[in-house]
């Protein structure tokens, strides 16, 4: 019950925050204004303790424990200033977020850049009751965290708000930031379960469809370089090791079908979307060229990661409004 | 919020706060019982065991069985769990269970901040300089340990650490002083203290048995010190008056009953006064000590003084002095201490007990038969003492029921309270009205600070007898038998040499140290300890603030402390201005890519230093290769070499702003 009053007024705190600062850009720098902190529950004992000794110096009249008493009063304030100043002029920048398919946690990665002097230490980024942290960022470096949101539907998901904060030095304070940054990740329609097989179109021009390029033969990756054509590159791997890899192929004919929403007319939308959706990572799974038929939208015939993420794409956007 | 948790508590940290507790814990541990601190050792060994395969902790029916029996033994051990020793000894018995469970971040910051009130408690009742020194030197590390629990993963290196806490602790200073000098202190406690005052009375006590052997006189441990402002008396006239014993069992001399009320002053006094300051050490009493003869003197904060009808100075409505009290006092050496006394005091001060010390009270009765006038009596019963048997010692034999008949008659050997005493029951037999006064004489002069101390070895008992007109008159026995005791105060150097101790402070050069350290004690004692309401208001004096109530200074504290933490505000602002001299250098330094850009020469790599950058635009634009030059090399130095002028900064915005490639 305390968690859900809690909860409630973080929230409306946090409301409250918005209407006051506003939505941010991209790139935020933490100031003053909008930094906000409270004592910890370790603060509040700290604070007790020291409330206590003051009662007991007074009691005693005992004038190195009113110094030991005003000493400690002294340094939760100071640590207090401290802990303030461990996030504030940190600059926070929303670095992207790879799509994911409906049901996997959205990772955005808002990345953290330390432009003071000093090493900012034990900085978190709590969204939804989970915490992500904490990061040690050393003076003039970055930190890169990435921010699970759970997805549930298909298309666009925006930013949540999330908070940045600190409890350094010494866990008595806590002091945060509300950041209700712009930024989106695609999330692609689930896909059905496997086991049903593609359909074999048929070609209306009476023509098989030629390979799209000579590289339909994936033999392996390399490391990219900025020159590269961004529609090689490994996404998917890129996604799981933070190195931007480029695909090799070696020429290779496939026979390139078109996956067709019309040919699953027993199926509701999202089905057939899901179904779409296995069909293009199987295809794509046996390196075979496709198209993508929908009623709003086609996607010519390809192939490799590029085109699977323009087919995801279109079905993730199917009939939704962005 | 959900946060990560450890389940195993990794070692680093339990040493930590192992650390932290049984360093705070240190400086209780002669005062107590010897199972606490075992107890804590115990805990803590059992918890530092149990990361090893196969030790288990105790579980909870064991856990709670520790707890309510060490509660138990604290409460055996002291009666109670109020006071600040006993309340010592239930902190650390409580913070010796807490360490044996402890699986938490939250419960080893709950240790941290234990520690911090176990070093509290023992500053309740430390005044010395070494302890304070010891305990701030402590807080610095227990500070260290708060900021190592405080992390949520992995512990910073220590030494980093420490440094972080002691700036943390020296920022924290000015604020402390601030609030230490005006916080307002108040005169006496909240509320009514436990009654275990017994433990803090040292020193004299308020009855004497001659022939119980005590140790008094041998102890180092100083009583009070004593600042002459007028030239000091002779050493031979330093009695220092205390509790006055008047009534006699047969053994054992006591107060009289009632003696509290003040009685009309009727001292005459001749000569010229001294005037001092006595700096009295807590003896659990509410006894002030002073110059035979008081006249006038200061009251305690708002407490009152008075003389009893004793002569003795008493301090009432003070709580037993538990604190250093400070008091002026002025006195006459040369007095006559006149008071009518009725015949039941004069029944009083005669009164012996029936049937006791036969053989003294005979001698006595003898002398009234040849020549009843008093002059004649005392001198004769000092008579008695000059014998060639007589002698002083601090070791005399025990004596038997009749105290004063086996001194005089058989063992002729014993100190100062062995001389009053039987003074006392030959003049009261002879008729004479005579009490016993004990007190202190003597005292040793410390030069450096200018100033007497007085110790406990310094005490003393002497007589006073009653002769109508010239009032109460003291009569010293021991001056007949050691008069060196009494004109030098010399017992100090034949009572170490009776005992063969402190053979080291006979050093004359260790002699000066210690001189030389009790005068830095007693500045610190001042200054520091005796830090009090009355020290305040002369602070507050000084500053012109002498009207000011608590509420003002209530007031003045917060604004003080308030002002001090904007300017820690601006310092650390300051100090991490620098990066933002060094943002707008990257500022200046990303226009200047775009203008290249512009150029068509391709935009940083990414992880490209701005060096290659530099050389690749440069091939690209060779006739702007120096300014490009010029421009990273300003850049390079306002961003990562000490810049305190900015004159690097201003160069590369300067040259940013004029950069045009030519096309």
């Amino acid at each position: 019950m305390l968690a859900a009053l809690t909860e409630t007024l973080s929230n409306r705190a946090a409301a409250w925050a918005l209407r006051r600062q506003g939505r941010d850009s991209r790139l935020v720098t933490l100031e003053r204004r909008r930094l906000y902190i409270l004592p910890t529950r370790f603060g509040f004992a700290f604070g007790f303790a020291v409330f206590a000794m003051l009662l007991g110096s007074l009691q005693y009249g005992a004038s190195l424990a009113f110094a030991l008493t005003f000493l400690l009063a002294s340094l939760g304030l100071v640590i207090m200033h401290h802990c303030h100043n461990n996030l504030l002029g940190t600059q926070v920048r929303f670095a992207g977020a790879l799509p994911v398919f409906a049901g996997q946690p959205a990772m955005f990665r808002i990345a953290l850049d330390n432009t003071a002097t000093a090493v900012r230490y034990d900085v978190e980024i709590e969204h939804e009751g989970n915490c992500v942290g904490p990061v040690d960022i050393a003076a003039g470096h970055s930190a890169t965290l990435e921010v699970p949101v759970p997805t549930a539907a298909r298309g666009w998901l925006g930013l949540p708000r999330f908070a940045i904060a600190t409890r350094y030095p010494g866990s008595l304070f806590r002091a945060w930031t509300w950041v209700h940054m712009s930024g989106r990740c695609l999330v692609y329609p689930a896909p059905a379960p496997p086991g049903r097989p593609i359909p074999m179109s048929v070609d209306t021009h009476g023509t098989r469809g030629m390979p799209a390029e000579d590289d339909s033969d994936f033999v392996g990756l390399r490391p990219a370089a900025d020159t590269d054509p961004p529609g090689r590159m490994a996404w998917k791997a890129y996604a799981r090791t933070d190195q931007l890899m480029l695909k090799q192929f070696s020429g290779a004919a496939e026979v390139p079908s078109t996956l067709d929403w019309d040919s699953l007319p027993e199926l509701g939308v999202e089905a057939r979307l899901a179904q779409l959706a296995r069909w293009c990572l199987d295809a794509a799974a046996d390196r075979r060229n496709f198209g993508l038929k929908l009623p709003t939208t086609t996607v010519p015939v390809g192939g490799g990661d590029q085109h699977l993420h323009a087919c995801l794409e279109a079905l993730a956007l199917f009939e939704s409004p962005q | 919020m959900s946060r990560p948790r450890y389940t195993i508590v990794p070692t680093d940290r339990l040493l930590w706060t192992a650390g932290v507790v049984t360093g705070a814990s240190l400086p209780h541990w002669p005062k107590l019982p010897l199972w606490v601190p075992l107890l804590l050792g115990l805990c803590i060994l059992w918890r530092l065991a149990a990361k090893l395969p196969r030790w288990p902790l105790p579980n909870r029916t064991l856990r709670i069985l520790f707890a309510f029996g060490a509660f138990l033994g604290v409460l055996l051990e002291y009666g109670t769990i109020n006071g600040v020793e006993a309340g010592s000894a239930l902190l650390i018995v409580m913070v010796a269970l807490k360490f044996l469970e402890s699986h938490s971040q939250r419960d080893q910051i709950i240790l941290v901040i234990l520690a911090y009130f176990l070093v509290f408690a023992s500053l309740l009742t430390e005044r010395s300089i070494a302890v304070a020194v010891y305990l701030l030197a402590f807080v610095w590390i227990t500070t260290a340990g708060l900021l190592q629990m405080g992390r949520h993963r992995t512990l910073l290196p220590s030494w980093p650490t420490a440094k972080l806490a002691a700036r943390l602790l020296l920022q924290s200073v000015p604020i402390m002083l601030v609030l230490f000098l005006l916080f307002p202190r108040l005169p006496g406690p909240l509320w009514a203290l436990p009654g275990n005052t017994s433990s803090g009375a040292t020193g004299l006590s308020d009855t004497m048995s001659p022939g119980d052997i005590t140790n008094l006189g041998l102890s180092d441990e100083i009583a009070f010190r004593v600042q002459f402002l007028t030239p000091p008396p002779r050493a031979s006239e330093l009695y220092w008056r205390g509790p006055v014993l008047s009534q006699f069992n047969g053994r054992t001399w006591f107060r009289r009953p009632g003696m509290g009320r003040q009685v009309i002053n009727t001292l005459e006094v001749t000569g010229e006064p001294t005037e001092y300051r006595v700096m009295l050490e807590p003896n659990g009493r509410n006894w002030l000590f002073a110059l035979d003869m008081p006249q006038s003197w200061t009251p305690i904060g708002r407490r009152n003084v008075i003389m009893n009808s004793d002569h003795q100075l008493q301090a009432f409505g003070l709580p037993p002095a538990l604190n250093r009290i400070d008091y002026g006092v002025t006195s006459y050496t040369t007095y006559t201490a006149k008071e009518p006394l009725t015949p039941a005091d004069q029944q009083w001060y005669t009164q012996l007990p029936e049937g006791s010390n036969p053989r003294t009270r005979a001698l006595a009765s003898s002398w009234l038969a040849d020549d009843p006038t008093p002059e004649t009596v005392i001198e004769r019963a000092l008579d008695v003492f000059r014998g060639p048997d007589f002698f002083y010692t601090l070791t005399p034999p025990a004596l038997g029921m009749h105290s004063a008949d086996e001194f005089i008659f058989e063992t002729h050997e014993g100190f100062c309270e062995h001389y009053a005493s039987a003074l006392a029951i030959m003049l009261r037999a002879a008729g004479l009205p005579t009490r016993v006064v004990t007190g202190y004489q003597g005292g040793e002069l410390n030069g450096f600070g200018d100033y007497y101390i007085v110790r406990q070895m310094d005490a003393h008992a002497w007589t006073e007898v009653w002769l109508g007109d010239r009032g109460w008159v003291r009569i010293d026995p021991v001056s007949a038998v050691a008069p060196e005791r009494i004109a030098f105060g010399s017992l100090r150097s034949s009572a170490r040499e009776v005992l063969g101790l402190r053979g080291l402070s006979r050093l004359p050069w260790m002699r000066q140290a210690l001189l030389l350290w009790d005068a830095v004690n007693v500045r610190w004692n001042e200054w520091v300890i005796g830090y009090g309401p009355q020290l305040q208001r002369s602070l507050l004096q000084y500053l012109g603030l002498e009207s000011a109530g608590w509420r003002s200074l209530l007031t003045l504290a917060v604004v003080g402390t308030v002002a001090l933490l904007v300017t820690l505000t601006v310092y650390l602002g300051w100090t991490s201005h620098r990066h933002r001299r060094g943002d707008r250098a990257a500022r200046s330094f990303a226009r200047f890519a775009r203008k290249l850009e512009a150029a068509r020469v391709r935009p940083p790599l990414q992880g490209e230093g701005p060096q290659a950058y530099a050389r690749h635009a440069a091939v690209e634009l060779p006739r702007a290769a120096g300014e490009i030059a010029a421009i990273v090399g300003s850049y390079l130095a306002a961003r990562y070499e000490p810049d305190a002028d900015g004159a690097a900064l201003a160069d590369l915005e300067h040259r940013v702003a004029q950069f045009r490639v030519a096309t």
